[in-house]
């Protein structure tokens, strides 16, 4: 597979540069709604927008590690993990309780995205590009939600870095360098091979999710 | 659409005496929920405006809303006796700036009512580049009140 025994590819290229531009695009989408600037909100929501769909299709046509069915591990697995858990071990991907980590961050993403799509401001004027197909009511009721989720979505992403933070300094069991490169370090003995993706398959995420997203910003109106 | 009847001097007499009554009678429980309710029909009428201009720009649907919005916005103002601040006890945005700073309040509320005016007078012109601009100064009076007298959630 690699030419370079010693480090092995864990991450895509998609996964990765979703990782990174979703953090950014969440810190505009979080400074842009404190400060009212609902105009640049709204971009930074659809940009979000496009990136979650993207991921959620790549967790059925990505490449092994990026994919639902390889880290999502019913309850036994879970439990087995942390009951033998070996922090300097390395996973082939997220580990099993930390790949639900992962979904719960990525419906949580979704949910605020979608109801930002139909929520409506106290004074009527902001709203998102769905607002129109529902009432003044409804419109608010989303704009609650869109806050509500958003709290506590803060409150697992301070759980995600806590974690983080507990192989990285504590055990020097490092996870964002992989984020970064794609490559961590073979264990001893280990025969994981590199991850591959299909071109394909990226082409066809990229086009529908273009597709959706362009469709979503016009409000579902056409012509 | 036909409930607005834009008798503006109607209007303005029955805004003085719910006003006035509320103040007397209401407790300041059902004079908060009365101005909420008031403020959501409010919302509901420039969010109705934003759909048309965005959309259809029906002449009629913007008039009903834009007249909605002036009667409603003539009303707002009486609903703000004094007590029915946080100091109430009932849960409101309403700062207490409104009361402290009264004369401030009360323009601000007045001007709404002019701006409010002015959209219901061209909305049903057709000329849809005016509607929109005056229903973005109308929007401005909404959130420059809202800075200085509702608290932020």
């Amino acid at each position: 597979m690699s030419t370079d025994t010693a480090r092995v590819k864990v991450w895509d290229p998609f996964v990765r540069v979703f990782h990174w531009s979703l953090i950014t695009l969440f810190a505009i989408a979080w400074w842009s709604g404190e400060n009212h600037e609902m105009e640049r909100h709204r971009q930074a929501g659809y940009a979000i927008f496009a990136l979650v769909l993207f991921r959620v299709f790549w967790g059925f046509a990505g490449s092994r590690t990026a994919r639902f069915a390889t880290f999502l591990k019913g309850p036994g697995a879970v439990i087995a993990y942390v009951k033998a858990h070996d922090p300097e071990a390395p996973t082939d991907g997220h580990n099993p309780l930390g790949g639900w980590s992962v979904a719960v961050l990525l419906a949580a993403v979704l949910a605020i995205t979608v109801a930002g799509l139909f929520a409506v401001d106290v004074d009527g004027i902001e709203s998102g590009p769905l607002a129109d197909w529902v009432s003044f009511d409804a419109g608010r009721m989303a704009s609650e939600w869109h806050e509500g989720v958003f709290k506590a979505a803060l409150t697992v992403i301070g759980l995600h870095i806590l974690a983080i933070g507990y192989y990285q300094v504590l055990n020097a069991h490092d996870l964002i360098g992989p984020m970064i490169t794609g490559k961590r370090d073979r264990a001893k003995g280990e025969i994981t091979t590199d991850v591959t993706w299909s071109p394909v398959m990226a082409l066809i995420g990229m086009a529908g999710v273009a597709a959706l997203t362009w469709a979503v910003m016009g409000g579902f109106r056409f012509g | 659409m036909t409930r607005v009847k834009p008798m503006l001097l109607t209007a303005f007499a029955a805004a003085l005496v719910a006003g006035g009554a509320l103040a007397s009678a209401a407790s300041p429980a059902e004079t908060i929920a009365a101005r909420q309710a008031n403020f959501k029909k409010m919302g509901g009428a420039m969010k109705a405006l934003k759909d048309e201009l965005g959309g259809g720009a029906d002449k009629a649907k913007l008039l009903a809303a834009a007249r909605t919005l002036a009667a409603t916005a003539r009303l707002q103002g009486g609903l703000f006796p004094a007590g029915t601040g946080p100091s109430s006890g009932v849960k409101t945005d309403a700062l207490p700036a409104i009361w402290t700073q009264k004369p401030v309040f009360d323009a601000a509320a007045g001007k709404l009512v002019a701006e409010a005016d002015k959209l219901a007078g061209i909305a049903g012109s057709g000329n849809t580049a005016a509607v929109l601009a005056q229903f973005k100064v109308v929007g401005g009076t909404c959130a420059a009140c809202h800075r200085q007298f509702r608290a932020e959630e």
